[in-house]
């Protein structure tokens, strides 16, 4: 014991030495050990968060890259066959609207050469009633005074008769 | 020339508040600041002085990690603080003219402060403490059963390696605390004479050599603690399966 105590050994130093050491290993690790190691924790986590999801986002991107060039794709085929339809349905009416137009026109044609007949038809007959009243007239004038009046009715009948005959 | 025994700076009735009791509140008081200015800067984004602390804390974690496993975050507090502690205190010693103020008794300067590991009562506590806190883990992990037949067995062979234990424990104490003070009290006494000797420019690697003793020091006594630590919250069939696996 006097070589400790030589040495400065003191018992109750010793006990105040050991209690605050004891004071200061609580209060680091109550303080700074576990808050700092649960901060390290956590951050590590948010990173292995963040990194998961920046490899979901750009999984997600690169699906909706596909997806859109697949929608872009399908809508290029439709609008081509929207097209061939458009191009199809407007020749199909053009060639309609032609064909009507002929028909129209033929009709309309016929209508008019029917009209023209008819037309011609009316005044040839108007014509032959004039010239029947003016041949009548002509040969009563030119008979009046040289033959009998049953003599005249009799050749203007047969002038009447053959006027008929030649229509 | 600096005596072995603390020198009193105050009495309190039968308690001698000596200079390396003022010292090692000193050290707390250093201590409380870091965590005081830890506790303010906490953030998920690290500031500097977060980001040294915190790699200070991760890469001491890792290393105690890669020694005992799964035990690892049981032995990190007693590791880190017993590194903490002892090297601001081995530091602490060589704060330029710390040993210059101070009382001046019977004709001899008395300083306020000295190192407080060159104090056989600090070491002799801090290894008290390494010590007690290694059984006091052991029985926590394996279970006073397991934990007594390390050193107590009916096998004879058995017998004789549990008493050798036994006196390595004792010795473990003794080395524990006596290599801790007989290097930073030899370094107050190697300083104090150079510094006497020369005032200026040749102390200067003296200083430096403390520094680099303090911070190996500091590290041993942390390090041993963990290698103890880890080894007695192992039970011997745990071992022997890694030595197996180890072939």
């Amino acid at each position: 014991m006097d070589f400790l105590k030589n040495l400065g050994f003191d018992p109750v130093l010793l006990g105040a030495q050991i209690l605050n050491f004891l004071i200061i290993l609580y209060l680091l690790k109550r303080f700074l050990y576990k808050p700092v190691l649960e901060m390290i924790k956590q951050r590590e986590d948010k990173i292995a968060e963040g990194l998961k999801q920046a490899e979901e986002s750009r999984a997600t991107l690169e699906k909706s890259l596909e997806r859109e060039k697949e929608i872009l794709r399908e809508a290029e085929l439709k609008a081509q066959r929207v097209l061939g339809e458009a191009r199809q349905q407007a020749e199909d009416a053009a060639l309609q609207i032609n064909e009507n137009a002929k028909n129209e026109g033929e009709r309309l044609l016929l209508a008019a050469r029917e009209q023209i007949q008819r037309e011609s038809k009316e005044a040839e007959e108007r014509l032959t009633q004039k010239i029947t009243v003016i041949a009548h007239d002509l040969v009563s004038k030119s008979l009046e005074g040289l033959i009998s009046e049953d003599e005249q009715k009799r050749i203007l009948r047969k002038t009447m008769d053959n006027l008929k005959n030649v229509n | 020339m600096v005596p072995f025994a603390p020198e009193p700076i105050v009495r309190l009735g039968f308690f001698n508040v000596t200079n390396t009791l003022l010292d090692a509140i000193l050290v707390d008081i250093i201590i409380i600041g870091i965590i005081f200015a830890m506790r303010k800067r906490l953030s998920l984004v690290p500031g500097r002085f977060q980001t040294v602390v915190e790699t200070i804390l991760q890469e001491f974690y890792n290393l105690t990690y890669s020694v005992a496993g799964s035990n690892a975050s049981k032995i990190f507090p007693y590791f880190m603080t017993f590194f903490i502690f002892i090297l601001i205190a081995n530091w602490s010693g060589l704060i330029p003219g710390i040993s210059a103020v101070g009382l001046r008794e019977n004709g001899t300067l008395v300083p306020f402060l000295r190192a407080a590991t060159s104090d056989l009562n600090v070491t002799l506590g801090l290894s008290l403490v390494s010590v007690i806190a290694t059984h006091f883990l052991s029985v926590k992990k394996l279970g006073p059963k397991t934990y007594l037949t390390r050193y107590f067995s009916l096998n004879p062979l058995n017998m004789y390696v549990g008493l050798l234990e036994l006196i390595g424990e004792f010795t473990k104490l003794i080395s524990l605390s006596f290599r801790l003070f007989g290097n930073i009290f030899a370094g107050e006494v190697v300083l104090g004479i150079i510094s006497t000797l020369f005032a200026f420019v040749l102390p200067l690697p003296f200083l430096f050599l403390e520094v680099i003793v303090g911070l190996v020091q500091a590290l041993v006594f942390s390090m041993l603690t963990m290698a103890f630590m880890s080894v007695l919250m192992t039970s011997h069939a745990e071992e022997i399966s890694k030595e197996v696996s180890h072939q």
